[in-house]
């Protein structure tokens, strides 16, 4: 089975749990692949946390939950030093991040501290802990979801927590039709239990190094930064993309043309994942109304830039 | 074209270019030439695909074996023909070089093949270039640079089958041979031509001022001296009438003071001669002494000063390019005073001609200073007189048997008293009493002036001239019998005086006391012409001769002296443009002008001789060259184009197919990408869409992917792209 015929194959398995959404399954293992962690964010009960919990179902990996809270603990995140007896010292006992998929759920409703913690996770895949440094489980990949419509109690990430994040997703309702044949399915069981392991980790690492060799052609690299030298100029926005978010579109565009069975990269793919990869590094300016933070808004701002850049001929 | 097939045209086109080139310059033998023209066009022909010509190839007898074995008889060939049949070294290495050329031509199959081809052809050129000076060489020449230039690309171009191999993603090496088509587009039409002619201009550019150390070391040979008559120590009579008709030129005549009074045209004379002995002229004053040069290179004929105390004859300045002649005479119009050229030494015998020491084997230039004896009023009405015997005895010599003419010449003048008016009725007695005709016999008989002036009444020049000295002797006037060429063709592109074989001419000095020696001319226009009637081919004609000349002065003959030449006269143009420039500078930057005056005086006012500065000048072209060559300015920006080669031909279809949708109403956003612009296409055109879709499919694969679509592919997106012509939309 070639590279193609399994995310292929891994996209079929998820759509069994998550109807309706090909789109999101998808992008899911763009993140996935492209090593980068996934932000969705989506009004609760449309399946945010059964599409990660099928993802990791789908992958022969460690996964783990955590259900982030107000009074959550970074040491609940990472892990705490208890002291054995036996040996007379302190041990690492390792926390839940110490898992291939980790699944944060609700993770603006936890403190910048708890946030923060993960921090160093995310972008270093390691974690330092009384001054000793342990690497994390690879592949590694954090899947957050964050509810918008509910702002009492929450602590809304900072820009440089979201950074992080490759993409951010909405799930959104599916159709009635599709609608109907989750309610059709027996509820016995979690949906994403069902789910039989397609990859094992190894073949996740081996897919993402495949990445790494698809070809984007200079003048595709050369729209990419047209792309974010628009969004660091456009008035629209007093924030524009960084240099880790146009390193983000560049790994995520080669991750879409290896998902679609491509060696090589199209103006396409950046189009196509400039709004999602690109519109939480950025703010709105201030002139473009109250909501500032608005999903809609950022993402329809990014797709007009995109819409104003020529495509390479 | 794809290259390959373009590759084997060029090359064709190569060998026959220097085929040409050696037919036209080395004299092939004719059955050489035709084998050869033979094998050049089956060669193409079976390029160009034909079915019968495949099949002729195909029942060819000979082996590969018989082609080797053809090489070592052509090989010892070359050893016979060097030995005994053409006895001299580059013939017969011609001679080999074409069968070389003939059994490559045969058996091109592999790309060393095509190299040795290009090797024989290089070899040819370089002969025929070493063989000729003549222009038509010239485009020869550019037409095989150009087959050159494209060569050498398509060549480099094309590649091998096994080099052409693309590295997969993973990592396992696919061979695509024969997979990418390359195809002749415009562009590369127009930079392979434009190529070719930089490097005609580029070594133009060098040609004109690089200095160079020597010639090289095939100069041309001596060639044959053309044959002219009428010059010798001895001239029968009749002897120019044959020459008459020839068109070759003899020599350009330009004069200094601007342009002629064309109605007379103007007499260049070679010899004079003073015995006539009924059927011959003979030189008796034909000794030769060498002249004195004074010190400027121009050497001073004494003899010919004018007899006239007062100077009143009108002075002419020529330059004459003298084509080789087999005689050693310097002509120039009457009376030539100095001469100057490149000329050792330059002799003078006691009638005023002026000779070189021996005949010249190439073409020789000099200018001449004359000086036209005016006829002074003394001599108009003084009467015949006595002269010493030593000037009686060659002026007044008359063979024995002239009484008859002797009886004419006193009819003819015996109402005139004064000589010169004596001289006046002998002339126009000929010129309209007689008929002028080329065609006159008169050479076999035995008495070819009574012949003329009593029974036929036909001759030309030298009949009339002779006619004419003999008549003012029997009357006691000195006179003599000169040979030359009548300049009459002007040609008003190069400004000089053409003149040819045909405008060889006799005529008649005769000596009066006073003024010394007059030129007359007896002999009446002639209404003949030889040649092609039509004005404008006459205009051509002498445009092409401008050419010719402009060609042989600035090419084949040019030195290091010339060089020398052309680079004072650019430094000296640089230097007023710079000045005026600086001029104009000055009124706007005062302030500045005295420091710019400055640096200009120690920068071009220094002591750097002009041959300094032409090194100086190669030195820091030569540099350039090497930075362009170790920098490559051009590699950046080549780099974001490195569509140009492989996938040139599905991107230009792409783009025929963008430009027929866009017609069709279906114009792509500046902002959409391929798939996109491929799904807007499917929605407002549905049948379009699968053909759209899979053009574009390629065009990705290779704009994006870098995968060179295959022939197959190539032609069935051409396919699409028909198809797509065709359908109406809706």
């Amino acid at each position: 089975m070639n590279a193609t015929e399994i995310i292929l194959a891994i996209q079929e398995n998820i759509a069994r749990v998550i109807k309706g959404k090909p789109h999101v399954i998808e992008m899911s293992l763009v993140a996935l692949l492209a090593r980068g962690h996934l932000l969705l964010e989506d009004v609760p009960g449309v399946g945010k946390t059964t599409l990660a919990h099928s993802l990791a179902r789908s992958l022969d990996c460690s996964f783990k939950r955590i259900q982030f809270t107000s009074d959550l603990l970074p040491s609940d995140i990472v892990g705490v030093s208890i002291f054995n007896r036996q040996k007379q010292a302190f041990e690492f006992m390792p926390g839940p991040i110490f898992a291939n998929i980790v699944l944060a759920d609700e993770i603006n409703r936890t403190t910048p501290k708890t946030q923060s913690s993960l921090l160093e996770a995310m972008s270093e895949a390691q974690i330092s802990f009384d001054n000793k440094t342990y690497p994390l489980n690879q592949p590694f990949m954090v899947i957050a979801t964050q509810n918008p419509a509910e702002y009492h109690g929450t602590f809304p990430l900072p820009e440089s927590q979201l950074d992080r994040f490759l993409m951010r997703l909405r799930i959104g309702y599916p159709s009635p039709e599709e609608e109907k044949k989750v309610l059709h399915r027996s509820q016995l069981l979690h949906p994403a239990e069902e789910l039989q392991p397609l990859l094992t980790a190894h073949d996740v690492l081996l897919l993402q190094e495949q990445v790494d060799h698809v070809l984007m052609e200079e003048s595709i690299t050369d729209y990419l930064l047209a792309i974010v030298q628009c969004t660091r100029q456009s008035d629209l926005l007093s924030l524009g993309v960084s240099t880790r978010g146009a390193l983000a579109l560049s790994r995520a565009a080669k991750a879409l043309s290896l998902v679609r069975g491509r060696t090589f990269c199209l103006p396409d793919d950046i189009k196509e994942l400039a709004p999602i990869v690109l519109s939480h590094r950025i703010m709105v300016a201030r002139t473009q109304g109250i909501r500032q933070r608005s999903f809609e808004q950022a993402e329809r701002i990014i797709q007009d830039l995109v819409e104003s850049i020529p495509v390479p001929v | 074209m794809p290259f390959d097939q373009a590759l084997r045209f060029a090359s064709i086109w190569l060998a026959s270019t220097s085929f040409i080139g050696l037919a036209l310059g080395a004299g092939l033998p004719e059955w050489l030439a035709a084998l050869t023209g033979a094998a050049l066009i089956v060669a193409f022909l079976r390029n160009r695909g034909h079915k019968s010509v495949e099949r002729l190839a195909r029942f060819s007898p000979i082996s590969p074996a018989g082609w080797n074995l053809l090489v070592i008889v052509g090989f010892l060939g070359f050893w016979v023909d060097m030995l005994w049949v053409s006895g001299e070294l580059l013939p017969a290495g011609i001679h080999f070089l074409m069968i070389l050329m003939i059994i490559k031509l045969f058996n091109l199959k592999l790309r060393r093949d095509y190299l040795h081809l290009y090797a024989i052809s290089l070899v040819a050129i370089l002969a025929s270039g070493s063989l000729t000076t003549d222009l038509w060489y010239l485009p020869i020449f550019l037409l095989y640079l150009l087959a050159g230039v494209w060569t050498l690309l398509l060549f480099q171009l094309t590649k091998h089958p096994e080099e052409t191999q693309v590295l997969t993603m993973s990592g396992t090496v696919r061979s695509q041979a024969s997979a990418s088509v390359h195809l002749v587009t415009p562009q590369f039409f127009w930079l392979a031509n434009g190529l070719a002619f930089a490097t005609f201009g580029l070594t133009l550019a060098i040609f004109f001022t690089v200095p160079r150390v020597s010639a090289g070391f095939y100069q041309k040979g001596v060639g044959e001296n053309m044959r002219t008559s009428g010059f010798s120590e001895t001239v029968n009579l009749g002897e120019i009438g044959p020459i008459k008709r020839d068109p070759s030129v003899v020599m350009r005549v330009e004069l200094a003071d601007g342009s002629p009074n064309k109605a007379d045209g103007l007499y260049l004379r070679g010899v004079a001669f003073d015995q006539y002995d009924g059927k011959a002229w003979t030189n008796r004053l034909g000794y030769r002494r060498s002249v004195n040069e004074d010190g400027t290179g121009a050497f001073v004929l004494l003899g010919n000063r004018s007899a006239a105390p007062a100077r009143l004859g009108e002075t002419i300045r020529q330059n004459i390019l003298l084509e080789p002649l087999d005689t050693p005479v310097l002509f120039a119009a009457p009376f030539i005073e100095r001469v100057s050229g490149k000329f050792p030494s330059v002799q003078s015998d006691l009638t005023g001609s002026a000779y070189l020491p021996f005949p010249s084997s190439s073409r020789i230039e000099y200018s001449v200073l004359s000086r036209s004896n005016p006829v002074l009023p003394a001599d108009l009405s003084s009467e015949p007189s006595l002269y010493p015997e030593s000037f009686t005895r060659h002026f007044l010599q008359i063979p024995v048997q002239s009484e008859r003419i002797a009886i004419l010449a006193k009819e003819v003048t015996h109402t005139q008293r004064a000589t010169f008016d004596k001289v006046h009725a002998i002339q126009s007695f000929l010129a309209h009493n007689f008929h002028y005709s080329l065609d006159a016999p008169l050479a076999e008989l035995n008495h070819p002036l009574e012949e003329f002036l009593f029974s036929r009444k036909t001759g030309y020049c030298e009949h009339y001239a002779t006619a004419m000295v003999m008549m003012l002797r029997t009357v006691g006037i000195p006179a003599r019998l000169v040979t030359g060429f009548l300049a009459t063709e002007w040609n008003e592109y190069g400004n000089y005086y053409l003149v040819r074989q045909q405008d060889a001419h006799a005529w008649v000095e005769v000596y009066l006391p006073h003024s010394g020696w007059i030129t007359m001319d007896p002999t009446p226009p002639s209404l003949e012409s030889v040649g092609s009637n039509s004005p404008a081919w006459h205009a051509l004609g002498r445009m092409m001769d401008t050419v010719r000349l402009q060609w042989s002065r600035f090419f084949v003959q040019y030195s290091a002296a010339d060089q020398l030449a052309v680079v004072r006269e650019l430094k000296a143009g640089g230097t007023s443009a710079r000045n005026k420039a600086l001029d104009s500078m000055g009124t706007l930057f005062n302030p500045f002008m005295a420091m710019v005056g400055g640096i200009k005086e120690y920068v071009f006012n220094g002591t750097i001789s002009s041959l300094a500065e032409v090194l100086g000048l190669a030195l820091i072209g030569l540099a350039f060259f090497l930075w362009l060559g170790i920098k490559r300015p051009w590699a950046k920006a080549m780099a974001g184009k490195k569509t140009t080669r492989d996938q040139q031909p599905i991107v230009q279809l792409y783009g025929r197919m963008i430009g027929h949708l866009a017609r069709k109403g279906i114009s792509k956003p500046a902002s959409s990408p391929p798939l996109e612009f491929v799904r807007l296409t499917q929605e407002r055109w549905r049948d379009a869409g699968s053909a759209v879709g899979s053009i574009t499919e390629l065009y990705c694969r290779a704009r994006f992917g870098q995968i060179s679509p295959t022939r197959a592919e190539l032609s069935l997106a051409e396919g699409h792209l028909r198809y797509l012509m065709a359908l109406h939309k809706p």
